[in-house]
């Protein structure tokens, strides 16, 4: 394989990969705080993702709303969503072994594909509004992706000021840390594992309404999504919220990285290679979170 | 002198910021029944795992009868021959009690029955013997754990807590169980909050107080022990 | 017995059913295995079935073998992928399992597209033209009826004791001296056998395979709900569950193949909420029937 890697390449790559990463941040994040909150393993984070995408793609089409202006909604409505989820099912097993919310989730996470499948089949859909890249110098930036980071990023950072100064995001972070030392003061768990699976269910739609317009919209299209959120928590520590960012980043820069030299199959494949690898030499993470 | 069954030099255990296990040391003769006291949160579940391999520590060396036994998996530690019993109770629910008992055990089969039968007799659950460990009451699950240590015959027993929520008839039998270990050579450690327990059955009591040893010798010079009174009432 | 004859008297659809249940008997059983028993939920079973099926496949139609050899061979592949996957997952917790093996079948499916010389790639492996559907038939039931009689030896050795103290309390186990890692991977390269047979036999059946017909998720999602429905941890849970969804789902559900998954997928939320042992596990405590149930 005889590639002559030039900065420019390097460049190139590091930008695309700091985009993307921003993105699997964000979704990652909603992850992360059902993760910590709940203990709960959401395996249907991906096909929540997918639903936020079809919400952005039929306002759009049906209403002829922005894309990018009725995230708000997008996000609203999926939060309900999330809501319902988290009243009606998931907080039955978030005491029970963590057999049984892997496996609920992954039911769920049937449902929502197949469901999809049959509501909306699976013709490919897209939201067509921004396309063609920005020259920056030697570098190409894609618009879409570039708007994706700029929204993701914002979102992220909104969600970090509401953890950190809210006095509901101290709770959710404090019931993270010890659910039992929160009920004892006073804080209502319930309410909190209702709120906190409607956020993240938000941000994984605004993922998805952001994807909405730079790939092709199809049910199936968020499982990959399930699984590389994952892997950007382990990169980034599971349980450890901030350790969401580095793994976002990381992630993007090594998927980038890797198509240098691969085939996009095979970066699927360093993915996963990656996520064994952390794994093994680092059960908690890069950054050390809390061991399961 | 005979070679001490454990020997623990040095031993430092942290959580993130938080020293659990602050550089103890201490030595168990063969044969002797030890204490290890100390107010709540100073460490000596800590120091418990990590004597037996679950957690990792990051200073110190632990030696079982000579041979360092520090870094090796939990698994091994065991096999060596040092069993341990739990704060919160951990049988196995779905499976018997007798279940729970040969599960410990490698190769003949009819020997391991014959003594899970013989240890079931001594605790009086014989009749229980194929109850789902689950659905016995809390001493009887606390009385499968203590037999199920007893199973492999080990060299060095660890007992978390013991004495904690067991009536006192069935207490007693308990601690003759293990005075008659002691007789047999074994050395038990036990964790305990039962004063009367600890200064009535254990020849040598360690102090534990923030993950420091602040204290070592015999029940009743310890429990007049300036430092041992302040780590339990404050100053 | 009836069985064992059917062949001489059924109908071609009738043989062909069978043979599927006694494949999802096969699958069913095998991820019983690994997941009800020590309660490692492997997301990726599938990878079995392909691997066994392209190991096969790869076996007739490229170095001529003939096909139940190709078929044990089958079975061999798919233990040594399990044992490249499983030496370092299964290290990692329950959890981490879990989300490893959930990447696993896309990973695999990208690999069977990239190495297109070996495998035929997206277009696929074509067999030379066989009509041995009544042998294949004995084949998989002999596959099915061999899964069920080790699940049954397993469970009532202290070896499956010892599984099944990694699904209830791992940390114990490790301190009462099992060394939970070897286990669990014998569980696993285990469950991988049976898959990678079935796997073999439905590929030489079928006559042709692609990545596509062999490692679609929804042959994981369908062991998983027949052996959660049946009763994960028993030794009959999976057979009820294989032939009570596979009936369900030819007469009822095929026509509709999307309401068909959602149903399944339904049917996984409903058993973890409500019968979380499944049929035969839920009678098991009622009524104190013995493990080997």
């Amino acid at each position: 394989m005889n590639v002559a890697i030039t900065p420019a390449m390097v460049g190139q790559v590091i930008i695309s990969g700091i985009l993307a990463g921003a993105l699997y941040a964000m979704v990652a994040l909603g992850l992360a705080l059902i993760y910590g909150v709940m203990r709960v393993i959401n395996i249907a984070h991906g096909p929540l993702l997918m639903l936020g995408a079809y919400t952005t793609f039929f306002l759009y089409s049906a209403l002829g709303l922005n894309p990018y202006l009725s995230i708000p909604v997008t996000m609203a409505v999926l939060f309900l969503v999330g809501i319902g989820l988290q009243r009606t099912l998931v907080f039955r097993v978030v005491d029970a072994p963590e057999l049984s919310s892997l496996l609920l989730t992954f039911g769920v996470s049937i449902a929502l594909v197949n469901l999809a499948q049959l509501a909306f089949t699976s013709d490919l859909r897209a939201v067509e509004y921004l396309t063609g890249s920005l020259p920056l110098g030697p570098f190409a930036i894609s618009k879409t992706r570039l708007v994706a980071f700029v929204f993701a990023a914002a979102v992220t950072a909104l969600a970090f000021l509401f953890l950190q100064r809210t006095r509901l995001g101290k709770a959710i972070r404090a019931t993270s840390q010890h659910r039992e030392v929160a009920m004892v003061c006073g804080i209502d768990v319930q309410r909190i594992h209702m709120l906190t699976f409607g956020l993240a269910t938000a941000l994984a739609a605004a993922g998805g309404a952001l994807l909405a317009v730079i790939v092709a919209i199809q049910p199936e299209m968020g499982q990959i999504w399930t699984f590389k959120s994952f892997l950007v928590l382990v990169l980034g520590g599971a349980g450890n919220y901030p350790g969401a960012l580095l793994g976002g980043m990381l992630l993007g820069l090594v998927e980038q990285g890797a198509s240098l030299f691969l085939t996009t199959q095979l970066s699927e494949v360093v993915a996963y290679l990656l996520l064994v690898v952390v794994l093994l030499v680092r059960p908690t993470g890069l950054l050390g979170g809390r061991q399961t | 002198m005979a070679t001490p069954v454990l020997e623990i030099d040095g031993l430092s255990k942290r959580f993130g910021g938080v020293t659990a296990v602050d550089r103890v040391s201490l030595s168990l003769e063969p044969g002797r029944i030890y204490g290890l006291i100390g107010p709540n949160g100073s460490g000596k579940t800590t120091l418990f795992n990590c004597i037996t391999g679950i957690e990792r520590c990051q200073a110190g060396r632990v030696s079982f009868n000579g041979e360092r036994i520090d870094g090796l998996k939990p698994y091994e530690i065991a096999r060596k021959g040092i069993g341990r019993t739990f704060q919160v109770i951990r049988v196995f629910p779905e499976l018997s009690a007798l279940e729970n008992l040969l599960v410990v055990t490698r190769g003949g089969l009819a020997e391991a029955e014959a003594r899970a039968l013989e240890l079931l007799r001594f605790v009086k659950l014989e009749g229980l013997r194929n109850e789902y460990a689950g659905n016995l009451s809390y001493g009887q699950q606390k009385l499968v754990e203590f037999v199920r240590v007893l199973m492999r015959d080990p060299t060095l027993i660890l007992l978390d807590e013991p004495a904690a929520g067991v009536n006192r008839t069935l207490l007693n039998d308990l601690l003759d169980a293990v005075r008659r270990l002691r007789d047999r050579g074994k050395t038990v450690l036990l964790v305990e909050h039962d004063m009367k327990v600890v200064m009535g059955l254990c020849e040598t009591v360690f102090v534990l107080d923030h993950g420091e040893k602040i204290a070592e010798g015999e029940p009743g010079v310890i429990q007049t022990d300036e430092r041992v009174i302040e780590a339990y009432f404050g100053r | 017995m009836v069985l064992a004859v059917y062949p001489a008297f059924g109908t071609g659809y009738g043989v062909r059913a069978m043979l599927q249940i006694f494949m999802w008997i096969a699958l069913a059983g095998s991820w019983n295995l690994i997941s009800g028993l020590t309660g490692y939920v492997s997301f990726g079973h599938v990878a079995f079935f392909g691997a066994g099926a392209y190991t096969g496949a790869i076996l007739i139609a490229k170095a001529g073998w003939p096909w139940l050899s190709a078929a044990l061979a089958g079975g061999v592949g798919a233990c040594a992928v399990a044992l490249v996957i499983g030496y370092p997952c299964l290290r990692l917790k329950g959890p981490y399992f879990a989300i490893a093996m959930l990447g696993l079948n896309e990973v695999l499916r990208a690999l069977v597209s990239y190495f297109e010389g070996l495998t035929g790639g997206g277009s696929g492996l074509s067999l030379p033209t066989l009509h041995a559907t009544v042998p294949i038939y004995y084949a998989m039931a002999g596959t099915a009826a061999t899964v069920t009689l080790l699940t049954y030896l397993i469970i009532t050795s202290r070896f499956g004791l010892r599984l099944m103290t990694i699904r209830e309390d791992e940390l114990a186990a490790e301190a009462m001296g099992i060394d939970t890692a070897r286990h669990k991977l014998y569980a696993f390269l285990l469950s991988a056998v049976g898959p990678g047979i079935a796997g073999a036999l439905a590929a030489r059946d079928q006559g042709y395979i692609e990545p596509m017909s062999v490692f679609p998720l929804a042959t994981t999602i369908t062991m998983i709900v027949m052996v959660l429905f049946g009763g994960k941890g028993t030794v009959w849970g999976p057979v009820l569950g294989a032939v009570v969804l596979f009936v369900s789902q030819e007469f009822v559900w095929a026509r509709f193949p999307y309401v068909h998954q959602l149903l399944f997928g339904a049917i996984i939320v409903a058993v973890v909420l409500l019968m979380p042992r499944g049929v035969l596990g839920l009678l098991q405590i009622k009524y104190r029937l013995p493990r080997t149930i």
